[in-house]
Parts: structure tokens; C-alpha cells; sequence
């Protein structure tokens, strides 16, 4: 579990009580009588399981749907330099950040020569000579390269309407939460090999535990053994947040991207009235943005500008290690990516240099990166036979899933970038359906897809103050029929500020501007409130 | 023989004789930097501050500010007004050398801007103050510039000591200029010899 998964979770949890809403209230929507053409005594297991549909994938979202973040003072403490050197605003990389990561956290030249504080060999050098009658040398840090990152927040929340309080109550105000504090670990294992664990020590609060975010092992410039540019090639193991266009783990912002959130559930509500009927099957727990086991490869020739990215994952959403019953998925995912930037700095000189020179100093390339990715993965659910067991289909449904999307990426210098994401999900399904006898039936259904993305701009107004703005939207027709939204298009507006007191201690701001949620009064009318909130907070590392 | 015995007299002679005429016209100014509230009383700058009615061409020597393992070395460097001071960068990353004010003064604020390893960049420094050197790149990278109005300066070592060399006779005041510290003056007398000044910076 990563840290901003964690210390935002009670927030979000408020937010899907606001716009899930509860699965009885879901399946109240039909009035109770969506299930009136099944025989009475099959109306409450089928109605069962579709509250565990929604349950399941509700908790899912809950645990995996914010982003996690990151700034590395172990590698301003191993230079001693300061972290503006690779952020402009942490944990965001500029272009030397991008190089160091990309050089398995190393500068990209001669780094021995700036490094303060020595590592320890293991070996020694000329023990390569000895290779295969020796271990083959490698180093440890010369300290231990731990790092900690504490945030605390602000809360303003928008008043609920009673309806709403009565079943997910958040106070108008709360102070420093989410309240984390995260644990990071990073660097390199001599010139090949670097590695990272971040994990939550506390988050949410007082003694309650986070989890791991991500944990891995980098092989760096495996190509160079197949003759291939530097860094055309690398290769990760252990768990890891996929190459995403913008990086969720490493956003500036309070609030994750929704699109990045996004799962699927198809509409859940069976009634006659409202299409589809029957009901359906799908609910896919997987978001893009949560971190991934798996081995992935990867490399970025072409001085960066050329980043391919393939990986083999778990998914998100997996359950193991219990009864095969609590199996939710059995197979390997696959993420594509490839993006390019087109540098547009004039100067060749600057555009195949680490960062541009300008008259004032060296500053970020003015450039254009645009990319494309897709992720295929099959979601498996009934392993155990017991999800449909009532209808008696004990069979494992295998509904195969893609998404698909594109990316683009303006920046200019160190002072403005504006960016978006747009993707198209689409989740093959089934119809569930039940006779007079109570024997279920699964049939091929209509997908349920989704589209969303966001578009963001940020302004430095000076290198300590930064203006945020950004628009989110996710286009889900089956989360309108379940009640989560006023419209089939869920827009957030996130204005925001970031300021850096220090390059380390930041004050940060961000106000949103909520879609519209669902709920009932007392006398069952359909009525819509936005549930806005203002989070400001603290946010340092050391 | 007889006449290159005459001519090492006359060598040895001339030579003595210049020996003392120099002595007579330049002394050294030797001492010691005590701190009170520094960390270190090294990269403390001392020297002879302006001379009435005494002015002093700028020199063509040309010192090298060096930009190299994300520091700027020396840390600390005086010259004479009308110096112009050479800028390098030896690191292969990128850097670049501005001071937002000398002493205070904004509008003598400069930046110099971006050049690649190995190369030059030139600064004459035509006002007397101090030139605090950044990099907007890396924050923590802070070299100074002290432009003082006389040829007669020195920097401190480790342990504080300074020496000021080819000073006329005179009497002249002492100043000194640290990172941290206040500014110290004191009056010192030069003769033929080496004069001793120590001095106390407070914080």
C-alpha cells in the first residue's frame, strides 16, 4: 500500500460514500422491485449477489484508488545538494531528476565524482577478473539511504444533506488528515543495479499502519550486453507503479487522478425499467493507478526522448492465499508504452544536453511528449464456484479487459507545463440471468465501458510558488445507473497552490469542485448536492 | 679572472643594494583572524582598505572562480576593483553563476548564464562590495566575489592566518570581511619589516 493511498483514504472514503453510495441505497434505486420477474425465494440470493458485487468492488476502489508520493533526501544527503536540484516541485522530476532516475539513481556523468559520501564495496573492483571463481563486486550506500516524508492536512468539507450524513458522516471540518508519515529507501547497488521501498509507517492516524507502496530491484542497461544504446534497455522486478503517462505516485497534487481510479461495475440495478435487463456481470476492481507486482521492461534511448515501457503484472485487484473461493484473479496482465518528446529548444547544443542552457542559467527543455499505452487483462471471478453458487454456476467467468489511451505533454522551461490524459476502457460481460427454477445462466452481454481523463496546467510563478489547476472526467454510463453521479460525465475541478517554504517543507492547497451526488430525502425524491472540499497542509521530508 | 672576481662584486653589490631599496618602499602585513561566535575563522578576507588620494590600476591577472563538484572553489575570493574574474565550470552537468546584488546594491545584481564544461565566462567587477555567487541551479552552491579598492588583500587559512605582501610604508586601516561575521578594522602601521595585525571577528 502506498503512502498517498493510505493517508488519503479516509477522504476518499468519505467521497465514495458520497458518490458510491451504500449498495442497499443502489439497489433501493429500482425501488426493490427490480428483481419482481424472478421467483421470490431467488429475488434475495440474486439480489446478494449483486450486493457483493458492488461490496467487492467498492472495497477495492476504497483500498487502491489514490495515488502515492515521493521525494528522495537519502540522495541529497549522499550529494549534498538540495532537492530543487532534481524537483522543481517535489515530488515532480525536472529534467536532471528524470536523468538521475533514469541512470539508476546516479548522475548521468561522471557521478563517482559527486558523490559525499563514499559507498562500501563489496569487492573490490578487480574482482570482475575473478568472475565466475567469485562473487562479482558490487556496493552498498556508505550510509543507510533513509529518507521520511510526514503530511498533515486541513480539511473543509461542503455540508452534507441529512440523508447523506445518516449513512457516511464527514464533518465540516478536520484537522490533519489524511496524517501520514512514510518511510523511503532508495539508490544503487554499484553501476547496474538500484532500488527502492517506500512503505507507510503510520497513515490516516495514530497507530494505524499503511502498507508497502512500492518495493523493487532495477537491472540498468541490460542492452549494453546486447550491443544496444545505453539505457535502451532495462529490466525491474518486485512491485511498482507502471510507467504511467503522469505519475500518480509521484504527483504534486492532494487528490489522484480519477481516470487513474477508475474501475468497472456494471450496472447492477435489474429492474425492467432501466436497460440492461437482465443483470450483469462485470466488477473489475483494477484501476491503473495502484502498484503492481510484476518484472517489467523498459528503456528510453535516443538521449530520453524515446521511452518504451512493456510489462508483464499481477493486476491490481488480485486476491490470493485464502480458499480458492476468495480468488478474484489467476492471470498476468500486460502494459504497453511508448511515448516520444520532440525537444524544442533551438539551440542543438542544448537540446541533447541533460537540461537546456539559457541566458539566465540551465532550465528544463521546452518540449512536446506524446505518447500512447494500453493494459490487457483478464478479470476472473467465481474461481471458487461460490460467488454464483446460489444460482448454481459454478463455472469461472472470464471476462477479458482492456484500456486504452494517449497522452500529450507541453512544458516550457521551468514555468509552464500543461498535460492531459484521455483513455477508453472496455470490460467484456455477461448477462447473469435467473428462470422460474433458480438456475442461473451466463450469456455474452454488451461491455461495459468507461472514458475519463483529466487535463492539467501548472504555472511557477516564482520557483517556490506554483499555481495548480485541473479538470477531471470520467465518462461511465454503468457508475450512472449504479448512482454515483448526477450526469454520465463526472467532472472535477481542482484549483490549487503549492508553496515551497523551503525546498523541503511545502504549504499546499487544493479546492474541489465535486460532481454532482446522488441521494434520497425522507419521502424517496431523487436530489443532488455537491460534496466540495478545501485541503491545505503541511508536507516535508527530511 | 681577475675581472669576473670584479664583476660578481659588483653583481653581489647591486644586488644587496636593490635588496634594501625594495625593503624600504614595501613590507608585509602578517597576522592572525580570532573569531568569537564563527565556526572557523578560514575564508575570511582582510585587507587594506582605501588609501586616500591613492589610486590604483587594475590588474591584468585574471583569477578563476571554478565551479566544480557543485562547489564553487576557492569559496572565498578578493580582488581589486577592476578585476575582471573568469568564471569556469568544470562539472559535466549544468551550472550557471549569478549574484543578485554586490553589498546590497540590486541594480548591480547580474547573471552570467549558462556554459558547458570546460569553458570561460568573464566578469570585470568595477564596485567595491561583495558579490555573493549562486547557481539557480543547485541552491546550495554559494561562492563569494569581495571587491576591495586596494591591491593589498589576503584570505584567511584554516587556523585564521593571513599574510598581506608588498604593502608601501604607511599607515593604512585593516578591514576585514566574513560570511558570518561583522566587519572588524584596525589600524596598522607598515615600515621596512613585516607588520603584525591579528584581529577578532565577532559573529
Amino acid at each position: 500500500m502506498s503512502r498517498r493511498q493510505c493517508n488519503a483514504r479516509p477522504k476518499i472514503l468519505g467521497n465514495l460514500n458520497r458518490y458510491v453510495r451504500h449498495p442497499s441505497q443502489i439497489l433501493a434505486r429500482s425501488g426493490g422491485k427490480g428483481w419482481d420477474y424472478v421467483h421470490n425465494d431467488k429475488h434475495l440470493a440474486v439480489k446478494t449477489v449483486a450486493a457483493l458485487l458492488v461490496g467487492t468492488f467498492v472495497t477495492f476502489v476504497l483500498l487502491a484508488m489514490v495515488p502515492s508520493g515521493k521525494a528522495i533526501p537519502a540522495f541529497s544527503r549522499k550529494y549534498q545538494t538540495s532537492c530543487t536540484t532534481c524537483h522543481n516541485n517535489y515530488p515532480e522530476l525536472n529534467d536532471f531528476g528524470l536523468a538521475f532516475k533514469k541512470n539508476g539513481f546516479k548522475f548521468p556523468t561522471d557521478d563517482d565524482t559527486f558523490v559525499k559520501q563514499e559507498p562500501v564495496l563489496l569487492g573490490s573492483k578487480a574482482q570482475k577478473e575473478a568472475f565466475p571463481g567469485a562473487v562479482y563486486p558490487g556496493e552498498i550506500p556508505g550510509t543507510i539511504p533513509i529518507a521520511f516524508r510526514y503530511e498533515g492536512n486541513f480539511n473543509w468539507n461542503s455540508n452534507q444533506p441529512q440523508p447523506v450524513q445518516a449513512v457516511g458522516y464527514i464533518p465540516r471540518t478536520d484537522l490533519f488528515v489524511p496524517n501520514t508519515f512514510t518511510i523511503i529507501s532508495a539508490g544503487s547497488f554499484g553501476p547496474n543495479f538500484s532500488f527502492w521501498i517506500d512503505d507507510d509507517i503510520s497513515a490516516g492516524g495514530s497507530g494505524a499502519n499503511g502498507g508497502l507502496g512500492d518495493g523493487w530491484l532495477k537491472y540498468n542497461d541490460l542492452g549494453h550486453v546486447f550491443h544496444l544504446p545505453k539505457n535502451a534497455l532495462n529490466v525491474r522486478y518486485g512491485q511498482f507503479e507502471l510507467d504511467l503517462p503522469f505519475t500518480q505516485a509521484r504527483t504534486p497534487y492532494l487528490s489522484g487522478y480519477d481516470v487513474f481510479g477508475e474501475g468497472a461495475l456494471a450496472q447492477q440495478s435489474c429492474s425492467g425499467s432501466t436497460p440492461p435487463n437482465p443483470c450483469q456481470t462485470v466488477n473489475n476492481s483494477f484501476i491503473l493507478g495502484a502498484p503492481q507486482r510484476g518484472i517489467e521492461f523498459g528503456g528510453y534511448p535516443n538521449n530520453g526522448n524515446f521511452i518504451w515501457d512493456v510489462a508483464i503484472v499481477d493486476g491490481t485487484g488480485s486476491a490470493y492465499g485464502g480458499t480458492t473461493a476468495l480468488v478474484t484473479r489467476n492471470t498476468k496482465d500486460v502494459y504497453v508504452r511508448a511515448s516520444y518528446q520532440f525537444n524544442l529548444e533551438r539551440d542543438p547544443d542544448s537540446r541533447h544536453a541533460i537540461q537546456a542552457a539559457g541566458a539566465t542559467g540551465p532550465h528544463d527543455h521546452t518540449s512536446i511528449r506524446v505518447g500512447g499505452f494500453y493494459y490487457h487483462g483478464k478479470n476472473q471471478q467465481n474461481f471458487g464456484g461460490s460467488s454464483f453458487g446460489s444460482v448454481g454456476l459454478t463455472n469461472t467467468l472470464n471476462e477479458p479487459f482492456y484500456l486504452v489511451g494517449g497522452d500529450v505533454r507541453f512544458r516550457y522551461r521551468n514555468k509552464l507545463e500543461i498535460y492531459g490524459v484521455g483513455l477508453v476502457s472496455h470490460n467484456d460481460n455477461h448477462y447473469l440471468t435467473v428462470d422460474s427454477t433458480g438456475a442461473g445462466t451466463f450469456t455474452n452481454a454488451h461491455a461495459v465501458t468507461s472514458t475519463g481523463g483529466f487535463v492539467a496546467g501548472n504555472y511557477w510563478i516564482y520557483p517556490w510558488l506554483i499555481a495548480t489547476m485541473r479538470y477531471d472526467f470520467v465518462n461511465s454510463p454503468s457508475d450512472y445507473w449504479n448512482g454515483a453521479s448526477q450526469s454520465r460525465t463526472r467532472n472535477d475541478f481542482r484549483p490549487g497552490y503549492q508553496i515551497l517554504v523551503r525546498a523541503n517543507i511545502k504549504v499546499v492547497g487544493e479546492y474541489t469542485r465535486h460532481w454532482g451526488v446522488p441521494y434520497q430525502d425522507a419521502a424517496g425524491n431523487t436530489l443532488y448536492y455537491r460534496p466540495n472540499s478545501f485541503v491545505t497542509g503541511i508536507d516535508y521530508v527530511f | 679572472m681577475k675581472s669576473f672576481r670584479f664583476a660578481a662584486k659588483v653583481v653581489a653589490v647591486s644586488s644587496a643594494v636593490l635588496l634594501l631599496a625594495g625593503a624600504s618602499v614595501a613590507g608585509d602585513i602578517k597576522g592572525k583572524v580570532n573569531v568569537q561566535g564563527l565556526k572557523s575563522a578560514e575564508n575570511i578576507a582582510v585587507y587594506v582598505d582605501a588609501i586616500p588620494d591613492k589610486k590604483f590600476d587594475a590588474p591584468t591577472t585574471k583569477p578563476v572562480m571554478d565551479q566544480t563538484k557543485m562547489t564553487f572553489a576557492p569559496h572565498v575570493m578578493v580582488v581589486q576593483v577592476g578585476t575582471t574574474v573568469e568564471f569556469l565550470n568544470s562539472d559535466p552537468v549544468g551550472h550557471n553563476v549569478y549574484w543578485p546584488s554586490i553589498s546590497g546594491n540590486k541594480k548591480l545584481a547580474h547573471n552570467l548564464g549558462t556554459w558547458p564544461k570546460g569553458e570561460k565566462k568573464a566578469f570585470q567587477f568595477n564596485d567595491v562590495g561583495v558579490a555573493s555567487l549562486l547557481c539557480n541551479v543547485h541552491p546550495e552552491m554559494n561562492g563569494y566575489v569581495v571587491i576591495v579598492p586596494t591591491p593589498y588583500f589576503a584570505v584567511t587559512d584554516k587556523s585564521g592566518n593571513y599574510e598581506i605582501k608588498n604593502v608601501p610604508p604607511g599607515k593604512y586601516t585593516l578591514k576585514t570581511w566574513s560570511e558570518d561575521g561583522k566587519v572588524t578594522t584596525q589600524a596598522v602601521e607598515v615600515g621596512t619589516g613585516a607588520a603584525t595585525a591579528d584581529l577578532t571577528v565577532k559573529k
